[in-house]
């Protein structure tokens, strides 16, 4: 058998670690500035790009993209090519998956800030830079997949699986979570509607979670752990069927978001029970890792990378069994919308996603530049600086989450909701102002390790092409081998095996949420939207309400008494995009249509605290200067009459004549109040939409129609 | 051993001044204290949090006997001198916890959760100072246990003895020891990696079959046998329980006030009461004094919905037009409290008056000065 020689190509690993480091930071600045805003609106320093709404997102997308994306490919781009035995299948594509990943993040900060986002959580990137995420990632499957077929390996490793899974799960969830209709450059409507939009919208943000945050940084588990500890897997039997069960039982998990609101209820109900079956595969990843590291912990007391592994996966363990409780209807009905949600992804994020992007990082960094760490000591306090800045920040959002659930849900004897929804606001402010602290010590800490790097760089002399040799492989004559091992040898195979199963879920969830129309009953007093309340509502998505507000009243006692009649499925189908929301920071506004009068909403908007004392939202001025821009109104108007919005033929050309006349009728309205304001200001087209938002069931005498 | 029995009985002293204090920090002084809920979570997470100082401290001692013991150095000295420590130590929480009964007393401007901000904060911090106290008992009694361990392990048990023995925990995972690593590998080798092919943890897999079976079970009662009920139906019963709550409530209470019944209110309480609802809930849009900006004018002679009593009280509880509803807000009384203080601002005549809207309604004899105003309402609020 003759060996080949060749080499690993390290520059492309150090170009994605490099990058990692850089967006990490970015991240969680990010995320830390928005953090204190909630408490502290004047640090938005009233500036368009950086109110919460827009920063919120930057945030989202940079940490998960951004800073764990690109620690993905650094992870695979290491190990893919040591595990297969060969160099990557060619540079030219590493470079230009390298650059255009980058290229795509940079525009999507400028975009996100901007304001061009489709309003769509975790998704907000507009069709252009879609359609190059969809292109970039083809450049990386083909990387990656003409890597594995001229591999020196015979069988695939289990991290190769992981890699595999997710590479062919997230081109689905993008590509379909992402069909919309372009009406400008910058500017879709999601091709889904209300219900449907939902339902496939937290199938990908769940999905996102599974397979951009789980199954990839599980593959580098896999590697990078038993390397670091120099031990053995725990078990091959479990590595099969925890991956197979996870791929296939992940995917149905998505409708667990949307627990009572007006998606149907079975679909409701698949959500929890298979959240519920997804503890013991995702705890099979945990055990695979925890129990790896047997006889090794006394090098866990030294080695800062394993120290951080272990906290990666002890809290990859903690939310994987949270999420499916959180998944269980009566403490959903708790934790939803409150800042519970928040703490449960930042143990994900900050502890499992964050801390073993930092192992790898100080992992690799002594092997690629034949160094010791420069220092060890300061890595352990890094880690430990990490940990307690993990702990600030959950138990406080913990805290607050359940707090403020209970003083909503809280009546007087005489049947009265004992607080008002700002009163449940103002009482958890000190519990923002921990947390923001505890973000604070978890970039501290990710700061100490950009100059642990730095001075081991500097130390170290850089190794760009790692020789190596194998045996090329050679035909085999047929055996009998373990159906898996079998497997393991047809990558193609285990691709489209991949493909099937979470294709299964997704399938059972969509087709009868659209083709059934039980499903979604219609309420004949809902209309489409005025050109104006369009307009408006453009500028409800541009400007991130959904990421405070939700329009999506549960058919809870205190929810229908705080803001009206609960919500039903029916109300949303011209909404494109949905926008229930996930959070309330702020109080829900599926039925703030009439609620107060029109002045109100233009003092509130400049002032929020003028209309309410004590609000923590952020000002908005400058929809009072800047004026909608009505020449894609007839363009709007076409995209949602191909979208299926039942407007008259001909209407585009109309609109704007309907949109100037609905304009100067509240303009005049505000008149009444002492309120100047130009017909075409924003501020006018924004207060239509809300004046408008959840008042159409209304003039429907029996709002429950037949659902025939 | 003797001498450590007598500093257990000098720790728990200790403990139990420790424990005691934030108790009765927080007992007479305050009693409001104790009805918040948060204040009492605080504050039993203290003494929890306090026990386990105990429980460490003693710890620490027993380690650190041990640890003289083998220098064969007097242990007395540093025993007494760590109890003396605690007992410092105890007293000086007990002085941080009195001031902050205090300000609990005194203060009542700022409030965080239901108790002023600064015993929010002097809670917080003891909590913190107390986590803190923790973390470095627990960092001595590593660095003061880590050679003992290694050492009275080697000289109890040879390595193999100790490799080949399983814990509970190892039978409880279904783990093998160590030494019979050889036979489960699977002579795997990917990069140096190898793997083994250990059995699964049984309370994995039942509890994997467990999940299954629930999952089959919860799907049969919701859509099948149809004996749990879905998100409307539960919406609804709540409902139903909610409303005979409220009418054995109002039962108990004897007749309450709505809009056939209600009357206007004079007395100083009811219309201070009244005051301060319209200063929080109404001023924002009709202005502290009435005078109207968003909202109407209330201290003119025209109304859109009516002046008298009852349809003050009617337009405030159910809303109308751009009024919104106040009933999940404000109760009856409260209700009536407001309308009864929004009469007596009629004709109070304040600067920057909202033009009139509505149609002129008169009141007969309309007084100028508010005092004689409530005096007269009440045979106006008749009509």
């Amino acid at each position: 058998m003759q060996v080949e020689k060749f080499y690993y190509d390290n520059k492309i690993v150090k170009a994605f670690g490099i990058a990692t480091i850089v967006f990490g930071i970015v991240g969680m600045l990010a995320g830390l500035w928005a953090a204190i805003q909630i408490y502290y609106p004047a640090i938005s320093l009233n500036l368009p790009a950086t109110t919460f709404g827009r920063l919120r997102p930057l945030h989202t997308n940079a940490i998960i993209f951004a800073f764990v994306g690109n620690s993905i490919f650094t992870g695979v781009y290491y190990s893919l090519q040591r595990l297969c035995k060969a160099r990557m299948f060619s540079d030219k594509l590493s470079w230009l998956h390298f650059w255009g990943w980058q290229a795509i993040i940079a525009a999507a900060a400028i975009t996100l800030l901007m304001g061009v986002t489709t309003g769509k959580e975790y998704a907000e990137l507009e069709w252009p830079i879609d359609i190059a995420i969809t292109l970039i990632w083809v450049v990386f499957g083909i990387n990656m997949f003409g890597t594995i077929l001229k591999r020196r390996e015979r069988h695939l490793y289990v991290a190769i699986w992981f890699y595999i899974a997710t590479w062919v799960t997230v081109a689905m969830l993008h590509i379909v979570n992402s069909v919309e209709i372009p009406v400008t450059f910058l500017k879709s409507y999601s091709w889904y509607a209300g219900v449907q939009d939902a339902l496939v919208q937290w199938w990908y943000g769940h999905n996102a979670v599974a397979f951009f945050l789980t199954t990839p940084v599980l593959g580098l588990m896999y590697y990078f752990l038993p390397k670091a500890a120099n031990r053995p897997v725990y078990s091959y039997r479990l590595s099969i069927i925890h991956f197979w069960a996870l791929i296939f039982i992940y995917i149905w998990a998505g409708p667990h978001h949307l627990l009572y609101t007006a998606l149907p209820d079975w679909a409701q109900s698949l959500g929890t029970v298979f959240s519920v079956m997804l503890i013991a595969p995702s705890w099979g990843g945990m055990l695979n890792g925890l129990f790896t590291l047997r006889g090794a912990w006394d090098k866990v007391r030294e080695e800062p990378v394993l120290k951080f592994m272990v906290v990666a996966i002890t809290c990859y363990g903690m939310s994987t069994f949270e999420g499916p409780m959180l998944s269980l209807k009566n403490v959903n009905a708790i934790s939803h919308f409150t800042d519970w949600t928040i703490a449960h992804v930042h143990i994900g994020g900050l502890g499992w996603n964050g801390f073993l992007a930092f192992a790898i990082i100080y992992y690799l960094l002594p092997k690629m530049w034949n160094t010791q760490l420069y220092s060890k000591k300061l890595a352990t306090n890094h880690f430990w600086l990490g940990t307690i800045g993990i702990i600030l920040y959950a138990v406080p959002m913990y805290w607050a989450g359940f707090e403020q659930a209970s003083m909503w849900k809280q009546f007087t004897a005489e049947g009265q909701l004992k607080f008002q929804f700002l009163e449940t606001v103002t009482n958890i402010i000190p519990m923002y102002v921990a947390r923001s602290v505890g973000g604070l010590l978890y970039l501290t800490g990710a700061l100490m390790m950009v100059y642990n790097v730095y001075k081991t760089v500097k130390q170290g002399s850089f190794i760009a092409e790692e020789a190596a040799e194998a045996p090329a492989l050679v035909k085999e004559a047929p055996h009998k081998e373990y159906w898996h091992r079998v497997l393991e040898r047809k990558p193609v195979t285990m691709l489209v095996l991949s493909l099937i199963l979470v294709s299964i879920g997704g399938l059972v969830q969509m087709i009868p949420t659209f083709l059934v129309k039980s499903n979604v009953p219609t309420i004949a007093s809902v209309k489409p939207y005025t050109p104006l309340e369009l307009q408006g509502r453009d500028l409800y998505v541009k400007e991130g309400c959904y990421t405070c507000h939700s329009q999506m009243i549960r058919p809870f006692r205190d929810e229908v008494a705080r803001y009206g009649e609960y919500s039903k499925a029916g109300e949303f189908v011209y909404d494109h995009p949905f926008q229930w929301g996930s959070k309330r920071t702020g109080p829900d506004l599926a039925r703030i249509g009439g609620k107060y009068p029109d002045s109100w909403h233009y003092n509130h908007m400049y002032d929020p605290r003028s209309m309410s004392p004590g609000s923590v939202m952020p000002p908005y001025p400058w929809l009072l200067d800047k004026a909608i821009d009505t020449s894609n109104t007839a363009a709007k108007i076409r995209a949602m009459q191909t979208l299926g919005v039942p407007y008259p033929e001909g209407y585009d050309q109309q609109a704007n004549r309907d949109l100037m006349k609905q304009a100067e009728t509240i303009a005049a309205n505000l008149k009444k109040d002492k309120i100047e304001t130009a017909p075409n200001a924003q501020i006018v087209a924004l207060i239509a939409y809300l004046q408008r938002v959840g008042t159409d069931i209304k003039l429907e005498p029996k709002p429950l129609a037949e659902n025939k | 051993m003797r001498t450590k029995t007598k500093y257990t009985l000098g720790l728990l002293a200790a403990l139990l001044l420790g424990a005691a204090t934030p108790v009765w920090a927080a007992g007479p002084p305050a009693p409001s204290i104790f009805s918040n809920p948060l204040a009492l979570t605080f504050i039993i997470l203290m003494v929890l949090l306090l026990v386990i100082i105990g429980i460490l401290a003693n710890i620490l001692i027993g380690a650190a006997d041990v640890k003289l013991k083998k220098r064969k150095k007097a242990s007395g000295l540093l025993a007494s001198v760590l109890t003396g420590l605690l007992l410092l130590a105890s007293p000086a929480l007990f002085a941080q916890d009195a001031p902050a009964a205090a300000e609990a007393t005194n203060t009542a401007a700022k409030t965080i959760a239901g108790m002023s901000a600064s015993t929010f904060y002097i809670l917080a911090t003891v909590i913190f100072l107390e986590l803190f106290i923790i973390i470095a008992l627990l960092i001595n009694i590593k660095f003061l246990l880590r050679n003992e361990k290694d050492k009275i392990a080697a000289e109890t048990e040879t390595a193999e003895e100790k490799a080949n023995k399983l814990s509970w925990w190892d039978r409880f995972n279904a783990l093998r020891p160590v030494t019979e690593e050889a036979s489960l590998d699977l002579g795997h080798d990917y990069d140096g990696i190898r793997e083994l092919n250990n059995r699964l943890p049984g309370w994995w897999l039942y509890g994997f079959y467990f999940c299954i079976a629930f999952a089959g079970v919860y799907m049969w009662r919701y859509h099948v046998s149809h004996t749990a009920p879905l998100s409307a139906q539960e919406y609804e019963r709540s409902v139903v329980k909610a409303d005979l709550a409220l009418k054995e409530y109002l039962k108990s209470k004897g007749e309450a006030v709505d809009e056939n019944t209600v009357k206007m209110m004079t007395g100083a309480d009811d219309l201070a009461a009244g005051k301060a609802i319209f200063v929080k809930s109404c001023a924002a849009c009709h202005l502290e004094t009435g005078a109207g900006s968003v909202g109407p004018n209330l201290t003119d002679d025209y109304w859109l919905h009516g002046n008298d009593m009852k349809s003050i009280f009617k337009t405030i509880r159910y809303g109308i037009n751009a009024m919104p509803p106040w009933q999940s807000s404000l109760n009856n009384k409260q209700i009536a409290q407001v309308s009864s203080y929004i009469k007596t601002l009629h004709g109070t005549n304040p600067p920057n008056q909202k033009p009139p809207q509505g149609n002129l309604m008169k009141e007969e004899a309309a007084p100028a000065a508010p005092a004689a105003d409530t005096a007269q309402a009440k045979p106006v609020a008749k009509n």
